[in-house]
This record gives structure tokens, sequence and C-alpha cells, in this order.
């Protein structure tokens, strides 16, 4: 290395810790612009809103609290929307993060075609939303629908699905299953990332196979399974798509979801104030459960190195 | 500039050629035989050399559609030196909600396609500009030739902002092979809601064919057209004429909504939602209903899609006589806009008895908002036989359907389907769907009049 590319000091005086420092802000300067112009700026715009009765376009006044107290003490179909999302949402996770495991414990196995078999299951996630939501309508079909016919092989007559009150929300889960296969990519580097060493431990050790499921793969993946869970949580309570081409909400409110009323409020009722107020109360909830989550995971999370 | 209007020969030339078109069009084909072109100066005075100017349009046209506006425009520019267009085409339901975005960003174009439910709050909130004084200071511009129930839906403080283009009221569709099959007389201008349950009971055959499947598959609905339509023929209504109170709870509106409940689970003569959902055209389109609602922007698509022979008949006369709801759309010019002249000039045009023949009526697209024009549609392939009955309907008994001036239509409309969707599945009596709308509806209504008062 020559003697000035060794000097610590050179380009007008800055020394190499500062000339990285420069670099650091210039790459991340256009980010941070866009950030705070197009994503912080709304941001922070729609706090202030949830303060007023703006309507999107003319009247804003600013009314302090009241669409919280409105929404909170005065709008039965904030609470509905609420269950409903809850509902959708432990039902969503519950059967896509085991879903995906399954699947991706299946396709961990060293056997031919895996590896095909791994791309079509990707493949249904990188589907458009809407082309989706409109075949799932034709598989839930109560007449023609692939759903219906398949239990009746198995005697089973088949509900009118997207038509019934019980039957609506229940569906939407099911088809949320449709999109396992991003979850299932993550557990999948997940599992091949645990040392074959340890399950050749177990096996002297004469561990059965659900003994090595339980007490080496699980503890193994659990920070995957346990980002899987807290996104899929998040994405759960974000449900529009389906609920928008699929039910518009109904029938009655069986699936008026959270995400649906504030788009109900903001973009066809022109209650853009109510409407943020909504947003920021879904922050709450979605920011409370991520911290209910994190608390949780001290039990039952399994860091390699807890110090790295 | 009257002088740079289009001249009726010419419009009439190019309906002539939009007629041929019309069936090609029905079926999701662009025109196979473009309108015949002007004669070379026949009539046509010499346009007066303009600045140029660039007319931005949001329409809601289909593809199929928007080969006719864009042969409307290429003849209007021939007119009109100067004057180039460029369109934004959006999907009816994105369309409502794009408008207001545009709006909020300050970016909306000249015209703008409006849906009667929209006219009131884009008035409101000042999406769309006033043309009283292009109106009052255009005596040539026939304003009055508009049907009045129509007009009323873009009026705002007593001024008229939107101008319509389409307006039609809900009557009664039939499938002529299946009431051939029955044996059964077509449904005429002395029929009564006795005769249709009756007629509906002979029609309905096993479990794949109803007497009724009802306007797009809803039995029961108290939306802008069908909401009166169900309920006046037995002096019952859905609000008051201020639209800041329900008037569902009545005996007449109770009575008349059970009446439509039973079809479906009385009588069964009407398919549950679940029955009618699982047939993707519907049961109408599919031929499995005797008779359906039929408003008259629905015939481009039974023309299109249906492969039985069907008309129309008046709406049937209740115990308080005949009563319709009719419903339409207009256009308006944007507070955005930078040629609000120009703009003008292009609607006056275009919504003139010559544009709208062109446009809605020749083209077999649907029924003109202008009573001179409408017979422009009755005689193209598009109309049905007996379409003199919409005319007939808007004469004598069709009217503008509610809500249309609260602030809240749209969510008063939710809260109403929510309700009457259930009672339709049978989860629901008509008890209580009145009481739930009244209970949800009432205070949004109260709310939605407080802010239009400033309040």
């Amino acid at each position: 290395m020559s003697a000035t590319t060794a000097s610590p000091r050179r380009n007008n005086g800055f020394s190499l810790r500062q000339r990285e420092e420069i670099d650091f802000y210039l790459f991340i300067g256009l980010w941070l612009i866009g950030f705070i112009l197009f994503t912080g700026g709304p941001i922070l715009a729609s706090l202030l809103f949830s303060f007023t009765n703006w309507t999107g376009l003319t009247t804003q006044e600013w009314i302090g609290l009241e669409n919280y107290r409105q929404l909170l003490f005065d709008d039965k179909l904030f609470w509905i929307a609420t269950r409903n999302t809850f509902f959708y949402s432990f039902g969503s996770v519950i059967l896509g993060t085991l879903g995906a495991l399954f699947v991706a414990i299946l396709l961990n196995q060293k056997l031919p075609g895996t590896t095909l078999m791994r791309v079509l299951y990707y493949i249904p996630s990188i589907a458009s939303g809407v082309a989706v939501s409109i075949l799932w309508i034709w598989l839930f079909n109560p007449q023609v629908g692939l759903v219906n016919y398949l239990l009746s092989l198995v005697g089973i007559p088949g509900p009118p699905w997207l038509a019934s009150q019980q039957w609506a929300l229940p569906a939407l889960i099911i088809k949320s299953t449709w999109a396992i296969g991003a979850n299932m990519i993550i557990l999948l580097a997940g599992l091949q990332a645990v040392p074959a060493s340890l399950y050749e431990a177990a096996k002297i050790d004469g561990a059965h196979p659900w003994d090595e499921f339980f007490n080496v793969t699980i503890p193994m993946i659990s920070p995957v399974l346990f980002y899987v869970l807290v996104i899929s949580t998040i994405a759960s309570f974000q449900i529009l798509t389906d609920v928008l081409v699929m039910t518009q909400g109904g029938p009655g409110t069986a699936t008026l979801v959270y995400v649906f009323y504030i788009y109900q409020n903001a973009f066809q009722y022109l209650k853009m104030g109510y409407a943020s107020a909504l947003a920021w109360i879904l922050f709450a909830i979605i920011l409370a459960l991520t911290l209910l989550q994190l608390w949780g995971s001290k039990k039952w999370v399994y860091y390699e190195d807890p110090g790295a | 500039m009257p002088s740079n209007q289009l001249s009726r020969r010419k419009f009439l030339q190019l309906a002539g050629g939009g007629a041929a078109s019309v069936v090609l069009l029905a079926a999701c084909q662009a025109p196979a035989a473009a309108p015949a072109a002007p004669a070379a100066g026949g009539g046509e005075a010499a346009a007066p050399s303009q600045t140029e100017v660039t007319l931005t349009f949001g329409h809601h046209w289909e593809a199929a559609f928007r080969p006719r506006q864009e042969e409307f425009d290429k003849k209007y520019a021939e007119a009109h030196p100067g004057v180039k267009f460029e369109y934004t085409y959006n999907t009816w339901a994105e369309h409502n909600q794009i408008v207001p975005t545009w709006a909020a960003a300050g970016t909306l174009p000249d015209i703008i396609y409006v849906h009667g439910r929209y006219a009131f709050p884009w008035n409101h909130e000042g999406i769309v500009v006033s043309t009283q004084d292009f109106i009052d200071s255009d005596p040539e511009f026939d304003v009055k030739g508009i049907w009045e129930e129509a007009l009323r839906l873009y009026r705002y403080n007593g001024k008229q902002h939107g101008i319509p283009y389409d307006h039609g009221p809900i009557i009664l569709g039939y499938n002529k092979d299946l009431f051939d099959a029955a044996g059964l007389e077509y449904p005429n201008e002395n029929w009564t809601w006795d005769d249709f349950l009756e007629a509906a009971k002979a029609l309905t055959v096993g479990e794949n064919q109803w007497g009724y499947g009802g306007y797009y598959n809803t039995i029961l609905d108290l939306g802008n057209e069908t909401g009166i339509s169900f309920v006046g023929p037995w002096g019952g209504e859905v609000y008051n004429e201020e639209e800041t109170k329900l008037l569902i709870d009545s005996d007449a509106s109770r009575s008349a909504m059970q009446w439509w409940a039973d079809l479906i689970h009385v009588h069964k003569v009407a398919p549950l939602p679940a029955q009618a959902q699982a047939i993707p055209a519907g049961p109408w389109v599919a031929g499995m209903t005797g008779m359906f609602a039929l408003a008259s922007w629905g015939t481009p698509t039974l023309i299109e899609q249906a492969n039985f022979a069907w008309d129309v008949a008046p709406w049937p006369k209740g115990t308080a006589g005949r009563k319709a709801g009719s419903f339409g759309s207009g256009f308006g010019i944007t507070r955005d806009s930078k040629h609000p002249e120009a703009a003008w000039q292009y609607m006056r045009e275009y919504l003139s008895k010559e544009g709208m023949e062109f446009m809605w009526g020749a083209s077999g697209r649907g029924s003109p908002a202008r009573q001179a024009a409408y017979e422009s549609w009755l005689n193209s392939p598009g109309a049905p036989a007996n379409a003199r009955y919409y005319m007939d309907a808007l004469e004598n008994y069709a009217v503008t359907g509610h809500p249309y001036h609260t602030l809240a239509s749209g969510e008063i409309l939710d809260i109403c389907n929510r309700n009457t969707q259930l009672v339709q599945s049978g989860d629901m009596t008509v008890d209580e769907c009145i009481a739930n709308i009244l209970a949800e509806g009432t205070p949004v209504l109260e709310e939605a009049a407080k802010r239009l008062q400033g309040g």
C-alpha cells in the first residue's frame, strides 16, 4: 500500500472516518428525504387530521378528541370491525403459520422434485391480489365451486360460504392460506440452518423423531417462527383486498374488517378525519400486539448467542 | 358560439353509422362501421380559428365504448380547430374514489363523469362548479329539454352544477321464452302486483327457475332507484323530502318490505342470495327467472349476454297506484378546470339533443336525459321492443330516488344494504331490519343535516 493511501488525512483534510460518515449520509440522505416527505409527513398529517372533521377536501375544523370518543363509545361498527379483524387474524395467522411450517418441513426432505415443489408453493404468493380473490369467489361458489365439490366427495354438504353470515369470515381465513408460500420460504431457510450435528446427537441419545422436532427443530427455528408470527399478525390486521373484491364487508357485517371500514369512511363517506382516527387506533392495536409478542417471545424463542 | 356546433345533419350522419354498429358495440367490440364522414362543407359554417386548448376528461367508459367517445371528439375537433383532448378512463367504482383524490391534489380534469349519487357531495365540496351562469347566458342550450327528475340530481343551492346525460326508471323486464313455456300472457299495462305474484308462482319451476330475479339479484333493496320502486306502490316512502328522516317504519313501507321478503321465504318465487350468487351471470341474465326489475341502463347487458327473448312492461300498479324510482348520470366542470369556457362550449354540444342522440341514443347505450333525444334510443337496436314504457314511466310515474341531497348518502345506503341483505338470506326479520336501519341511520342523517347547515 502506498504512503498516500495510508495517510489518515487527505481530501480537504477529512479523516477516513469523516469521509465514511459523509458517504453514509449522502447515500442514506435520498432515502431519508423520501421517507420524511412521502411517509413521515403523511403519517404526521394523519395524526393531525384525526383531531379534525376533515372531509379530505374542504371542511376542516379542530374537534379535539371527538373522533376518538365517537368511535370508542358510539360506533357499533368500530367494535364489530375490530372483533371481526381479531377473529380473522387469529385464524389466518395460526392456520397460515402451521400450514407454512408443515409444507416447509415436507419440502426440507431430501427427496427428488422438492425444488420444483418449492417453486410451485411459492408462485401463489406473487400472483395479483385481485385476480386471486376473483379465483376464490369461483372456488367458493356453492353450486359449481371446487371447495364444495371436494366436500361432497366425502359426503359433506358445503355451506354457501361467501353468502353466509356464519361462513363468510371462515372462508376468508381459508383463502388466506393461499399465500403461505412466502412464509414457507422463510421457514425453509430456518430449517436448513439447523446444524445437522444436533440431529445426529439427538439420534445417538435415542430421540424419537417427535422429540427431535419439539426439542431440536422448534427451538432452533424459533427466531424465524417468531418473525413469521409477528409479520403475519401485522399483515392479517391489514386485510383489505379480499374483502373489497369478495364480500364488500357482507353479508350484513359478517366480513366488515378494520381496514375496509377505514376505506369506507375515508373514500366513500369522505370522513377523512374519522378514518385517520380509526387508522391510529389500528396502529395502537398492532403496536400493542407486537409488544405483547415481543414480551412473550422471551419465554419460547431461543437465540443461540444472546450476546450477539 | 352556435356557429361552431356540429350541424344536425352531421350528427344524423354520425348517428346513422353508429346505429349500424350498436350490436357489435354491445358485444364488447369497437364499432365495426365507423360513423359516416360529414359531407364536405355540408351546412358547416367555417369555424373561426381558436387558440389551442387541451380539454382533459375523467371518464368511466369501458374499452368498448371509448371509440364512440373519441369519434365524437374527433368530429368536435374538426368543427373547433385548436381543441385537443386528453382522457383518463377509470372504472365506474374506482372513479368515485379517484375524483376526491384528484380534488385533494388539485389535479381534477376539466370535465368529469358524475354519477347522480355523488353529485350532491361533490357539489358541496366544490369539486364540480356551477354551470348556472353559462346556462343563463346561453339560451340556445335547451336546459328545459332535460328531464326535471334528472336535473334535480345536479342542482345545489338552487344552481345547476352538473348536467345529466342519462336518466332512466326501473320497470319490469320479462323473459318471453319462460312466459311462453308456462302458457302465460306477457305482463301488460293493467298488471297489479297480485298479477305479478300469480305469474311468479306459475313461472317458478323446480329448484333452478324462479318467477322473479330481482334487480341485479337483489329482491329487497332500498337503494336510489329501487327504494321507492319497492315501497312506493304500496304508499310507502323511504325518506322524507329533506332526507333528514327515515320513513320506513310506516305501516305502508313495512308491509311493502314484507311483501318483497315473502317472495323469497313464503312464496319461494325468488332466489335466496346464496342461490343467486351461485350463478355468475345472475339468474336473470342466465334466463332462469321469468321477471326482473330492469333499468334502462341494464338493457345493453341483456342484449349482449341473454340468449332468450325478452321485453319490458310497466312497473305494476300497487294499492297506492303506480310508482317507480329513476336515476342517472351526468358530467360536470371541475373547480380545477383551466378552461371553463371551453369546457362549457364542449358540454353544451356533448349534451345537446344531437350530442345525446349520437352518444347514448343511436348507439343503444342507454336512455338519454333529454326527452327529445329519447326517441333515438327507442329506435336503436339497443332498445327492447317496448322500450317506450321507459319514457312512459319518466313522463307519468317515475320519481328520482332518494337519497340524493344528503351528505350521508353513501353511509345510509350501506346501512340499508347491510340490513336488507340479511332479510333476504333469512337471518333477520323485516321488523328487525327496520329497527336496525332506524337506529343506525337516523343519527347519520341528522349529523349530515347538521354538517350541511354548517353546524
